[in-house]
């Protein structure tokens, strides 16, 4: 299939997961591990930045809602940016934007933790 | 056929048999007075020459040592043998006595007593050389060439040439003065036909095939049957019964016999020279029959357990190791496991380590051959293992490795130093080449037979899943009402389902949840169970929803979550009254080429909010259907199949489907849907997820 790629940045306070391609059931396991891996270091502020994100299905959604409740417990939070309008588009009509920051992009997501 | 063939076989043997009591009877004449021996003599041999030609056919009919039994054949020959000898010297002996030196008797017609006892002896001589020359053949031919057979029949015909050269009416013309020519022709003769006896006497590869106990025996049973034979042979050299009754066939006789004794002489040469190998051949032949014995395996074992039992077994005796133990690579855990042993006590299988980054697994790391090591206790490499397995003293491990990968090791071990040559190293390695395969295919095929009943189960699920969504669809006046739901073979989270409200009221839901396979389905069961209890006692969408959010949210995983709308036709009124909880939005077409229009109201997904801002954010909302107007519902199982070169359908392309159809009926509205998506898709015509709803005002 197509594929999927999590790119990871980290910055002092904060940390950018860039993901990229198909994100659905199959390859929504990489990004769980991405975001599992920095809980477990206890980086709990997060941002998922969606620049070159071409798809991204329901289980692909899930994979935020697996994991917000811990990490806004812990202090932190995922914010979400840079997403195209088609994105955007799939975010919008599950309501995510009353779930999640959404930003169009990094930087303003950064001056809001 | 069989008759006949019996028949036939039957006549070859009593038509010699026949010719040569016409011999018989001819002498009997002579001896009785009636026909003069001079005159007659050149008849009987030739009697007894055809005789003679027509029974050599036997030779090729005998059945000893056919079947590759070597050692009966040799048997049979040997007291064939042993008999003819005791029998010649008792009835010279005998004869001697009697009548003088058989040289000194001036012919066989002197009284009935002395020609009974020289036919009877020619006559069994000649058997008895039919007999050996039979075995020897079939001993000549084990492991046969192109030039076997040639040669055998070379010898035979020379033989048989040379015989009747011999015989009385070819020779009577030389009697007193044989002339020089004949004796030339004489001498190439027995030359000719003793290089073919020394060709043929060469054929002896059946030793070979003998264990080392048969060789033993062989040997001892040669170290009698040899002298036995030459002596035989010397014995009728001077006193050649067949000789004196016919001069044809006392040639033959001979010279078979002096064919047999080469032969034999050759034999136990050759057995000479194989006794000291006997033991590595018998190892060899063992080796090669536990190799064997695991192609086998390969073929037939396919319960993993019970090959790898055979693999440490087979691999002990190839070796003749005293233990044997083989470790596999687990897939679950990438660990080494201890999977069989062989003379391995409990407590040394218990206290196995995996050895993963081990200076053993280092060591196959850069080395492709085996391990061999005949002092493990100054070996740096495997020291370690005398620490596990004391009597240790010299060891053989071989990586198994598949596709450059290894998956694990077998070793071989025995209770003393220098115990392993290369040949068992090489013998190891190939050994575990073939084990390697066999233990790729039970692991195969035991994954296919899992695979398999998953399919099977994976099967009724599906089935039990299309059991849950509504056979009928409802009827409700004024509108018309259609649902396609393709879901291939899968279980998925795809549904829709419609309650009877009461008071001309109608709810419908569409809904997906999250994910795909088996939970996906659970969760549709779930909520479709949930709808069903709360779309009867409540009159609103959204009160319905907020209160399914709440109960949802309580009783799944958090990464899951549903999106649907439910809505409530009124067919009195003529209005629907929906609610969109994070699903696609509805499209709305009014019959015509007008556009389509989309019903987005606010609303999130059940299942991602516990209800504070579900209940904030979802908006209810209501329109009134007026004629021919067309809503479809629809899941993003439609919009999110993808053709060959993983392009998306897509919102606009359905939009245009619906534009396109909406005008048509109920029907063909469907069947329009269904083959744009199809068209798009194009080669890759399947997709497993297409859930819709239409509902036309009529």
């Amino acid at each position: 299939m197509e594929n999927f790629a999590v790119q990871r940045v980290d910055n002092v306070a904060y940390s950018i997961l860039k993901v990229g391609g198909f994100l659905d059931a199959h390859t929504a396991p990489q990004l769980e591990d991405a975001i599992q891996n920095l809980v477990d270091e206890n980086r709990c502020k997060i941002i998922v930045s969606f620049t070159d994100l071409k798809y991204i299905s329901s289980a692909g959604l899930g994979v935020f809602m697996g994991f917000i409740e811990q990490v806004r417990n812990m202090g932190g939070d995922i914010k979400l940016s840079n997403m195209t309008p088609k994105i955007f588009r799939v975010f919008d009509l599950l309501g995510f934007p009353t779930l999640y920051d959404i930003f169009d992009d990094e930087h303003e997501a950064i001056e809001k933790f | 056929m069989i008759k006949e063939t019996k028949r036939l076989s039957k006549l070859s043997l009593l038509l010699p048999l026949g010719i040569f009591a016409g011999a018989i009877f001819i002498d009997i004449n002579i001896l009785s007075g009636v026909l003069e021996e001079s005159k007659s003599q050149n008849l009987r041999e030739w009697f007894i020459v055809v005789a003679f030609a027509l029974s050599l056919p036997l030779v090729y009919k005998q059945k000893w040592a056919s079947d590759r039994n070597v050692l009966r054949g040799l048997r049979f020959v040997f007291f064939l043998v042993l008999f003819t000898y005791i029998a010649l010297l008792t009835s010279k002996a005998n004869f001697v006595r009697i009548h003088g030196e058989l040289n000194e008797m001036a012919s066989i017609y002197d009284d009935y007593r002395s020609y009974i006892f020289v036919m009877s002896w020619a006559f069994f001589l000649t058997v008895f050389v039919l007999l050996s020359l039979g075995t020897l053949r079939n001993m000549i031919f084990i492991k046969r060439k192109k030039s076997t057979s040639r040669n055998f029949n070379l010898l035979m015909v020379a033989l048989f040439i040379f015989s009747l050269m011999n015989a009385g009416f070819f020779r009577r013309h030389t009697v007193g003065a044989m002339a020089g020519s004949s004796v030339t022709l004489n001498y190439i003769f027995s030359f000719i036909v003793i290089n073919l006896m020394v060709i043929n006497s060469f054929r002896v590869s059946w030793i070979n095939y003998l264990n080392k106990k048969q060789k033993l025996a062989c040997f001892w049973g040669g170290i009698i049957f040899l002298p036995l034979q030459v002596h035989l042979n010397v014995i009728l050299y001077g006193f050649n019964m067949t000789e004196i009754f016919s001069p044809a066939l006392g040639q033959f006789v001979n010279y078979s016999i002096l064919f047999l004794t080469v032969y034999i002489a050759f034999a136990f040469i050759a057995l000479l020279a194989h006794l000291p190998t006997a033991k590595l051949y018998d190892k060899k032949m063992h080796q090669i029959g536990s190799l064997h014995n695991l192609s086998r395996a390969v073929s037939s074992e396919f319960e993993i357990d019970k090959l790898v039992r055979s693999i440490v077994r087979l691999a002990n005796e190839v070796t003749e190791s005293d233990f044997s133990w083989l470790e596999l690579v687990d897939k679950k855990s990438n660990k080494l496991q201890l999977v069989s042993a062989l003379h391995l006590t409990e407590s040394e299988k218990r206290s196995w380590q995996p050895s993963t980054d081990s200076k053993v697994d280092k060591w196959f790391a850069e080395h492709p051959e085996p391990l061999l090591s005949n002092q493990v206790i100054k070996s740096l490499l495997v020291k370690d293992f005398k620490k596990w397995k004391r009597e240790l003293e010299s060891l053989v491990a071989v990586a198994l490795r598949t596709g450059g990968h290894t998956i694990g090791y077998l070793y071989v071990g025995k209770k003393v130093t220098y115990g392993f040559e290369q040949d068992d190293v090489d013998m190891l390695r190939a050994f575990s080449e073939q084990a390697v395969v066999a233990i790729e295919n039970a692991r195969l095929v035991q994954e296919s037979i899992v695979k398999e009943r998953l399919e099977e189960e994976l099967k009724i699920a599906h089935e039990t899943q299309r059991q849950l969504l509504p056979k009928n669809m409802p009827v409700v006046p004024g509108f018309g009402i259609d649902a396609i739901c393709n879901s291939a073979n899968e279980v998925g989270g795809d549904y829709y389902d419609f309650f009877e409200l009461g008071k001309n009221k109608t709810g419908v839901v569409v809904g997906d949840v999250s994910g795909k396979g088996a939970s996906a389905a659970f969760y549709m069961a779930e909520i479709k169970g949930i709808m069903q209890a709360l779309a009867r006692g409540n009159q609103s969408p959204k009160q319905t929803l907020i209160l399914a959010n709440r109960i949802f949210y309580g009783n799944i995983d958090r990464k899951n979550f549903i999106t649907l709308i439910y809505g409530i036709i009124d067919a009195k009124k003529k209005r629907f009254t929906f609610c969109r909880a994070g699903h696609c939005p509805i499209l709305l077409a009014s019959g015509g080429d007008d556009g389509v229009r989309l019903l987005e109201p606010k609303g999130i997904g059940l299942g991602l909010d516990p209800g504070v801002l579900f209940d904030e954010t979802l908006e209810e909302c209501s329109i009134v259907l007026e004629k021919n107007q067309v809503l479809l519902l629809y899941t993003d199982g439609a919009t999110d199949a993808r053709n060959d070169e993983g392009e998306l359908y897509g919102e606009e392309r359905l939009e245009e489907s619906f534009l396109k159809s909406n005008q048509l009926d109920l029907s063909a509205i469907k069947e329009q849907l269904v083959k744009d998506l199809l068209d798009f898709l194009g080669k890759k015509n399947i997709f497993d997820d297409m859930t819709c709803v239409i509902i036309k005002a009529l």
